[in-house]
């Protein structure tokens, strides 16, 4: 299975170290291998330093990607935090 | 404790008062390492260490983390973040594989992929990136600590009970929550200046502090007795009794000074003969405002904007900005707010903008120059301004305008920002557009400038600097400008005048205005508005009480026809010193020399106030001067966050050698090189004078620069 969509990170603050956290958290209640790419770069989506620096400031697009055999939920789920601006004001 | 070590560390002052008590101490250094190369047989020993010294901290966190009370949700995160970093792949990774393929000890392995991690953030030039910075030290440190074995517990809190003195390298958010249930009666700091997060939230809570004491973590362990002077800056580490009963003493005399200030501190300022002044708040950050409720101000007579472009490489959003603004502007309502625009250029710098390099920045792109260089960038500005005068009264004001065509220019750009608001429907209010009037052209042409500002604010700092022409930030040079010489106070009184003839009004809000022996003159020159640093304020007002407003006319008289500083400040210490002796003491009266040195002083170079205790019955005893000083503002926040404050310099003279004119100028001297060596790093501070005598601290006092 493998499942990937593109996202673009809405609040302000940009992938800070909180959103971070709520993305590694988030990916790691899956089995799935689950990996963040922007640009040329990709890092694993259960790292929070490889999220960090990512340096997804607010606007940039990002692909969430997994593999595995919950990849579609853990792309949906990793993909609400996206949408709701990771829960942070603007 | 009979026999203590009177062991004394020097920081600075950040919040006042005395505590006696017992050292928590945070150990937050971070450590130094064993570095070395290692063979291959010791690859996975160091890996299993590196491995191990994880699991270990983790432990910590977790328990760290369920000591912090659910309702500090910021707080947890932060943990939560700290706790997923430590069980980073990456970060262990890239430390295992410097241990097997560089070769190198756990301990190295581990710093250098920490500082390799840094790297990489700082690149980013985003400031939430670079912010990481600390929580990944922060996680590293952990980690070292355990594989040293010299593991102390994050917050041992646990460990003392009762009231504690907390000695810190310095204090974090997390450290802060850990502390919420503790009782501390003082903190202190290795770094930090006065407007760092620690002093700011001393002062709020109305506790002493010391920052910027080097070495006061390594000086001082847990348990240990302490005495935290916040009104000289000095710790004692293990004082004998005598010290800490003394320490008592002079905690109480503080508070009884405090509370009798205190005790005017809903009352606005008035004189003695009734005369209403206004007295507000000079503030930086946010949370200042509070602190400037507390000590009684009548409002903000400066709000400093330019913290908000300052370590970004892009400038704020007008939305970010009204948000900062309306919360201030609505936290002091009903008193009146003054928003300065940014002030950026010169001394301070911002990534912001890019601003060319100069030969003189003094003299270049700075402050309003900057701002209409930049004119959407200060429009955002305005705007947000603007409308945060929807929730109260807010005054705008724009820094160093030198001349007529350039208060028009930025008074077009606020008539199109609020013309930019009207159209986008957004709700706007009613601002009074006023200028910082702090260079000489704008002191020549007071009275056109009157006509067309709304109000006026001496800006004494810069004024000084350019009407001396003198470099504040250069030794040689830089005692030569004083607040009260002759040339300021006719500059001000040409102000005041035209501000007076325009029916304007003009307030001072430069380090002059903080300045107890100032007040009498401005306030008789005819300057009835005071902005000074929120902490400063009750002793202000205080002064003010005494004075009324016909001594004072007659004082500014006769100064201004004076020559030179020293023979104003000696007509002023005649006519108001006594008046103000205890205030110029900080409360302490105990002992008459604080009184007879501060009356009797006379005025080395660029420092007032130091002088020794002639003529009288103890001829023969010994008195040691010790001048440290302590920069607060913003400029060494900028530069570096470093600690700002000399190494106190120490003289012993015996009263009659200070008496022979030799001693006395090399002894002025020293001081006035290490006044201005101050000013290199920082453009506000006050100078902390003790004066002791053999069996130890008698007096001790503080004057502005």
């Amino acid at each position: 299975m493998d499942a990937h969509e593109t996202f673009e990170v809405l609040n302000e603050r940009g992938l800070h170290a909180r959103p971070a956290t709520r993305v590694v958290q988030t990916a790691s209640r899956f089995r799935s291998e689950v990996t963040l790419e922007r640009d040329d770069q990709s890092a694993n989506a259960k790292s929070v330093m490889g999220v960090l620096l990512l340096l997804c400031p607010k606007g940039s697009k990002v692909v969430v990607r997994a593999q595995g055999d919950d990849a579609a939920e853990a792309v949906a789920a990793i993909g609400q935090l996206f949408q709701s601006g990771f829960g942070e004001s603007g | 404790m009979s026999g203590g070590s009177n062991r004394e560390i020097h920081g600075i002052a950040a919040s006042p008062g005395v505590a006696v008590g017992v050292a928590l101490v945070l150990d937050r250094r971070r450590v130094s390492i064993p570095r070395r190369h290692i063979g291959e047989e010791d690859v996975d020993r160091e890996i299993q260490r590196l491995r191990d010294a994880v699991v270990a901290a983790r432990v910590q966190l977790r328990e760290l983390r369920e000591r912090v009370s659910p309702e500090a949700g910021e707080h947890t995160l932060i943990l939560d973040a700290h706790l997923l970093m430590l069980d980073d792949a990456l970060l262990l990774e890239q430390a295992e594989s410097a241990i097997r393929v560089d070769r190198v000890n756990a301990e190295w392995g581990l710093r250098r992929t920490v500082e390799n991690i840094k790297v990489l953030f700082d690149r980013s030039g985003v400031d939430y990136f670079r912010e990481r910075r600390s929580d990944i030290d922060f996680v590293g440190e952990r980690v070292l600590r355990e594989m040293m074995g010299g593991s102390s517990p994050i917050a041992p809190l646990r460990e003392v009970e009762g009231p504690v003195i907390l000695v810190a390298h310095e204090l974090s958010p997390a450290d802060t929550a850990a502390l919420a249930h503790n009782d501390v009666l003082a903190f202190v700091t290795d770094v930090g200046s006065a407007t760092s997060h620690t002093a700011i939230m001393a002062r709020a809570l109305s506790i002493p502090a010391v920052v910027g004491a080097a070495d006061a973590t390594r000086e001082i362990a847990t348990g240990d007795l302490v005495v935290v002077n916040g009104l000289r800056g000095v710790v004692t580490v293990t004082p004998d009794a005598a010290a800490a009963q003394r320490a008592t003493d002079r905690g109480d005399r503080y508070q009884a000074f405090v509370r009798s200030l205190r005790s005017n501190h809903a009352d606005p300022a008035f004189t003695r003969c009734g005369q209403r002044v206004g007295l507000r708040a000079n503030i930086e950050l946010p949370a200042e405002a509070a602190v400037a409720i507390d000590h009684g101000a009548d409002g903000i007579g400066l709000y400093r904007t330019e913290f908000l472009y300052i370590d970004r490489s892009q400038p704020p959003t007008e939305e970010e900005q009204y948000e900062v603004f309306r919360r201030i502007v609505e936290m002091m309502a009903p008193r009146r707010v003054t928003l300065r625009t940014f002030d950026l250029g010169g001394d301070k710098f911002s990534t912001a903008f890019r601003i060319p390099k100069e030969l003189n920045p003094a003299l270049g792109v700075r402050a309003v120059r900057l701002a209409l260089r930049e004119p959407e960038v200060f429009r955002a500005q305005l705007r947000a301004m603007l409308r945060a005068a929807v929730w109260g009264e807010v005054r705008v004001m724009v820094p160093m305008v030198s001349t007529l065509t350039e208060l028009r220019a930025a008074r077009a750009q606020l008539d199109l920002a609020r013309a930019e608001l009207r159209a986008q429907g957004e709700a706007f209010g009613d601002v009074p557009f006023g200028i910082m009037v702090e260079t000489p052209s704008a002191v020549i042409l007071a009275d056109h400038l009157a006509r067309e500002a709304d109000f006026f604010s001496i800006g004494t700092n810069d004024l000084m600097q350019y009407a001396f022409a003198i470099d504040r930030g250069n030794e040689h040079v830089a005692h030569l400008a004083r607040a009260l010489d002759p040339v300021i106070l006719r500059c001000i009184s040409q102000v005041a005048r035209a501000a007076e003839a325009a029916k304007i009004d003009c307030s001072i809000c430069g380090a002059m205005a903080g300045e107890l022996l100032a007040v009498p003159i401005l306030l008789g020159l005819g300057v009835l508005e005071l902005s000074v640093e929120p902490t400063a304020v009750p002793e202000i007002k205080a002064s003010i009480a005494r004075i009324d407003l016909a001594s004072a006319r007659a004082l500014a008289d006769e100064a201004l026809g004076l020559g030179t500083a020293d023979e104003v400040e000696a007509l002023v210490r005649a006519r108001f010193g006594g008046l103000l002796a205890d205030l110029l003491a900080a409360g302490d009266v105990n002992g008459d020399d604080a009184e007879a040195l501060i009356l009797a002083a006379p005025s080395p170079g660029g420092v007032s106030g130091v002088g020794g205790g002639g003529g009288g019955g103890g001829a023969h005893s010994r008195m040691s001067l010790r001048i440290f000083s302590s920069a607060c503002s913003w400029s060494c926040r900028m530069r570096s966050r470093d600690r700002l404050y000399l190494s106190p310099i120490s003289f012993s003279v015996s009263s009659s050698s200070w008496s022979r004119p030799k001693r006395q100028r090399m002894i002025r001297a020293s001081i006035g090189e290490s006044v201005s060596r101050s000013r290199r790093s920082s453009s506000d501070h006050a100078v902390f004078a003790t004066c002791s005598k053999g069996d130890g601290v008698t007096s001790s006092w503080r004057k502005s620069m």
